[in-house]
């Protein structure tokens, strides 16, 4: 009779269920995860391989959140400290439930002679609440000083004898470590106005050469141009009157100027390798016209096993992108000014090595199209250059970067490549004011950098406009218009702002790193699709109560300040579809929508994988750019 | 016939009756797909338990008093309008055992609605998450099943209480009228009144802040939503707020108040002892 079993039913079922009440819900105690498994934040591709060749050791904290499901790995309490002052971060991790730390007690851990950190024996990781660390000691790795953590007093006090600073107990490492420079507008422009002080004076001086007396005239005084330059004391100009010059590699070993007459002087390789190589500092060349260069791009697939075994990381990808033909190749010419160049190549432009301060001004370089024909316009490796107000044309990379810290390319344009700006292992860079067209990414940042500054340029018609990488940079004042998709966002701890995300295919794609970026008062509008995310965790939109400007929302700002009091979800079915879906605006002004929105919103750490901006802008923030951009679109697609 | 097998009958009566009835089977349905909708909104997101757990709150909070008086506002009233409660009174059955049959056997149905349906919505909730990339090392961050089990146990217990609150509306009104009236007027105090009072009270001062815990436990809504944030979501948060967010010995002795007076008043109002 169901009258009976029902009810019996009904009380088994809410006793078992009653057994949850017994059983303990919380964490059991957490183990370190194995490194290797954690999602890290903190130093450079570039450190972590020079810590590697030179088999130092790195500090490594790593922690449990209360809202984040994955263990989240630090290389330095320096980094995992900046994480925790970063805006936002709270928000999207919640608290730290358990942290570790590496333990150097009993690790034989010593300074080399250049003070860098080493340990001969495995240096486990310990719970961080019952360690010791040394500050400001002479302990360092190749990016900075570092903290030294030990899981004892004793080991901390013998370390500091040794090697200097203070021992503090975890708990106060927080306010004896001073914070990196937080993310803001402020500190970025400062940075920003710094970088652009350094190549003003930078192109000032270099600029001079160009003003040298005239000491030889090639075909008057010298029979040849490599005459003329043997001829020629240092710190002079050769001039060189209009004509053909055919050489089979030159060789400017002192520093003279080379100036011609413009395209009408033409210095023209044998189709064999490099054609002019410069060898000493403070070399200029200005207003000739070089063709005539080799056709091999790279010579590393022609070297043995052996001696690329031989090579460390670092030389490795210099006898890739380094070593192979160009018009002109710089090597220890660092001062250098090349202006006014034309320059034809099959294989690459210009090679820059340990040339730090030189200039690359006001050149315009047609590099064969196709990845497999030409290779780069310019490579900067090791040293920062200035490379402005130049025409990039075919090959594969405009501009391409290695270990060339604090490089400034800036106002020039790039078309039909690969990629405009290529930037591997360099940090504190500044790209700005450069225009982009038609290529697979416009600006891309790869292997972790940190500090780079990638500002007002504009990118169309390519498939990514601007890909991110590393962490503490600035990604700002950019329109990326008309392309596949206008930011891949694959940076961390980054401030993306200010820019003018419009008529792309996916306006912004969010990789699957950590939620550390910082994304706010972007113009993101018309759009086929505003913004994907990959996996993980919601990420959320807004700094500090200020969101993106995704056109109209189906809310009011009741309080005037600029912003809905209704968040924008650009992945959620209904969202997705406001401003090209009839019908998508009544359906999300729902009561339903609210009650989830308002329970999605609770617990964000643990939510599903997405965006959110909880503060859409109510207006452009750049009205004139956005509408600019859409016009000149508008009569494009009117034009073709 | 033994007192057990007359209550029996009379739950046995009152299921059928409520099984028989296509509105009861359609206001389940409703139900069930409003609660599972919302579960599934949560469906393909890592981390479940916990955020599925705040998401059905409020829902249920409001749902299952309107499911229990949808259930039961007709049973007592019902039976006297049709004048079958004069025919019951004919046999041996005494006004508690009456009482606690129709209790029984509606809450029953209840039961089975809600429970079937918060299980239903777990079990989809924890589907479709994409599994975390089993390459990085993961941790629950407390997010376990029994907080939602827990959160099931409660509901139990609150349905319970908004029946036999339904119940007494039943018994204690004359006309149907009477009953839809006085059965949304319960709903709106529960769901909104109560919970309004002690705002009030306590922003006028009247209640000082010290004594929030004890006032908001006396409407069963909030004494079920306190028992769900203090013993089934708090436990499981890595970080505790730093004050209890209610008083779970206020919540459950009000519960049992509002059950044990609420069926008192039921039995008193079913009919006259003496007649």
């Amino acid at each position: 009779m169901l009258g009976r079993s029902l009810p019996v039913v009904l009380v088994v079922v809410l006793v078992l269920l009653s057994y949850s009440l017994v059983v303990p819900v919380g964490n059991d105690t957490v183990k370190p995860a194995q490194s290797g498994n954690t999602f890290d934040l903190g130093l450079t591709d570039e450190t972590i391989r020079e810590v590697e060749q030179r088999d130092l050791s790195i500090p490594r904290v790593q922690v449990y959140y209360s809202s984040y499901e994955y263990v989240v790995g630090f290389n330095t309490i320096e980094s995992f400290l900046a994480e925790q002052d970063r805006a936002g971060h709270q928000r999207q991790f919640g608290q730290p439930v358990e942290i570790f730390v590496s333990d150097y007690a009993g690790t034989n851990v010593s300074l080399t002679e250049d003070g860098y950190l080493t340990a001969s024996r495995h240096v486990g990781l310990v719970d961080a609440e019952d360690t010791f660390v040394v500050v400001d000691s002479h302990a360092r790795l190749p990016n900075g000083p570092v903290a030294v953590p030990f899981a004892n007093r004793d080991a901390a006090d013998k370390f500091a004898n040794e090697y200097g600073g203070d021992v503090v107990p975890w708990v106060d490492v927080a306010e004896t470590i001073s914070p990196e420079q937080s993310l803001t507008r402020d500190n970025f422009q400062a940075a920003m106005d710094n970088r652009s002080a350094w190549a003003d004076a930078t192109v000032a001086t270099a600029r001079n050469l160009t003003d040298r007396p005239t000491s030889v005239v090639v075909g008057e005084d010298a029979p040849s141009l490599a005459a003329a330059i043997d001829a020629a004391p240092p710190n002079t100009t050769v001039r060189v009157p209009p004509g053909t010059y055919r050489t089979d590699g030159l060789t400017v070993n002192k520093s003279l100027t080379i100036l011609g007459a413009g395209s009408a002087t033409r210095i023209r390789g044998d189709g064999n390798g490099t054609v002019v190589h410069v060898t000493a500092p403070r070399v200029g060349l200005a207003n000739l016209s070089i063709d005539g260069v080799g056709d091999i791009g790279s010579r590393r697939s022609m070297l043995n096993a052996s001696r690329l075994e031989q090579a460390g990381w670092s030389e490795n990808i210099e006898l890739a992108y380094g070593r192979g033909d160009a018009a002109v190749r710089l090597i220890n010419a660092s001062a250098s000014v090349l202006t006014g160049l034309h320059v034809n190549t099959p294989s690459s432009g210009i090679i820059s090595l340990n040339s730090s301060n030189s200039v690359v001004h006001d050149v315009e370089l047609h590099v064969t199209e196709g990845d497999d024909e030409g290779f780069m316009g310019v490579v900067a490796m090791y040293g920062p250059l200035v490379v402005e107000a130049s025409q990039f044309a075919g090959g594969r990379d405009g501009v391409y970067t290695h270990r060339a810290d604090g490089i400034v390319v800036r106002n020039n344009t790039f078309q039909n490549s690969r990629f405009g700006v290529h930037e591997m292992y360099t940090s504190r860079s500044l790209v700005r004011n450069n225009t982009v067209r038609d290529t697979r990414t416009g600006i891309i940042i790869m292997t972790r950098p940190t500090g780079n500054l990638v500002v007002g340029n504009d990118v169309r018609a390519s498939q990514v406009g601007l890909s991110t990488a590393g962490s503490s940079s600035y990604y700002a004042g950019n329109v990326l218009s008309g392309n596949i998709r206008g930011i891949d966002i694959l940076s961390f701890q980054s401030l993306v702002e200010r820019n003018t995300i419009t008529d792309n295919t996916v306006g912004i794609r969010s990789g699957p790193g950590l939620p550390t970026n910082l994304v706010t008062a972007n113009d993101i509008v018309g759009n086929e699709q505003a913004a994907t995310a990959g996996l993980g965790p919601l990420r959320v939109w807004t700094v500090d109560g200020e969101g993106n400007y995704w056109g109209p929302m189906p809310g009011v700002d009741g309080d005037a300040d600029g912003y809905y009091e209704r968040s924008f979800r650009p992945n959620s079915p209904i969202d997705e579809h406001l401003h090209d879906a009839p019908g998508a605006w009544t359906l999300a002004q729902s009561s339903t929508i609210a009650l989830v929105r308002s329970v999605q919103n609770t617990v964000p750490g643990l939510r599903s994988a997405g965006i959110v901006d909880t503060a859409p802008r109510v207006t452009p923030v750049q009205p004139e750019t956005l509408a600019a951009t859409q016009a000149s679109n508008n009569s494009t697609e009117v034009a073709t | 016939m033994q007192r057990r097998d007359r209550v029996f009958a009379i739950i046995e009566r009152e299921l059928w009756t409520l099984l028989r009835n296509r509105v009861v089977i359609a206001v389940g349905i409703g139900f069930f797909g409003v609660i599972v909708g919302l579960s599934g909104v949560s469906m393909g997101s890592p981390g479940g338990y916990v955020s599925l757990t705040y998401d059905l709150l409020l829902p249920v909070e409001v749902l299952i008093p309107t499911l229990a008086f949808a259930y039961v506002y007709r049973s007592i009233r019902g039976d006297d309008e049709r004048g079958e409660l004069d025919v019951i009174r004919t046999y041996d059955v005494s006004r508690l055992e009456y009482v606690t049959g129709v209790l029984i056997g509606r809450t029953a149905v209840l039961l089975v609605v809600v429970l079937t349906t918060l299980g239903v919505a777990g079990v989809v909730a924890s589907q479709g998450a994409t599994p975390p990339v089993e390459f990085f090392a993961t941790h629950q961050a407390g997010d376990t099943p029994v907080v939602y089990i827990r959160f099931m146990v409660f509901a139990a217990i609150y349905t319970l209480v908004a029946s036999s609150i339904a119940l007494t509306v039943s018994a204690a009104t004359r006309t149907n009228r009477e009953a839809i009236a006085a059965g949304v007027g319960m709903l709106l105090t529960l769901a909104i009144g109560l919970d309004l009072a002690v705002v009030t009270l306590v922003s006028t001062n009247i209640i000082d802040a010290g004594s929030i815990a004890i006032f908001t436990g006396l409407s069963p809504a909030s004494a079920f939503r306190g028992l769900v944030l203090e013993m089934a979501i708090q436990p499981a948060l890595a970080i505790n707020p730093s004050v209890a967010t209610a008083s779970p010995l206020a919540s459950a002795i009000s519960l049992l108040s509002w059950f044990g007076i609420s069926t008192g008043i039921t039995v008193v109002a079913a009919w006259p002892e003496t007649r």
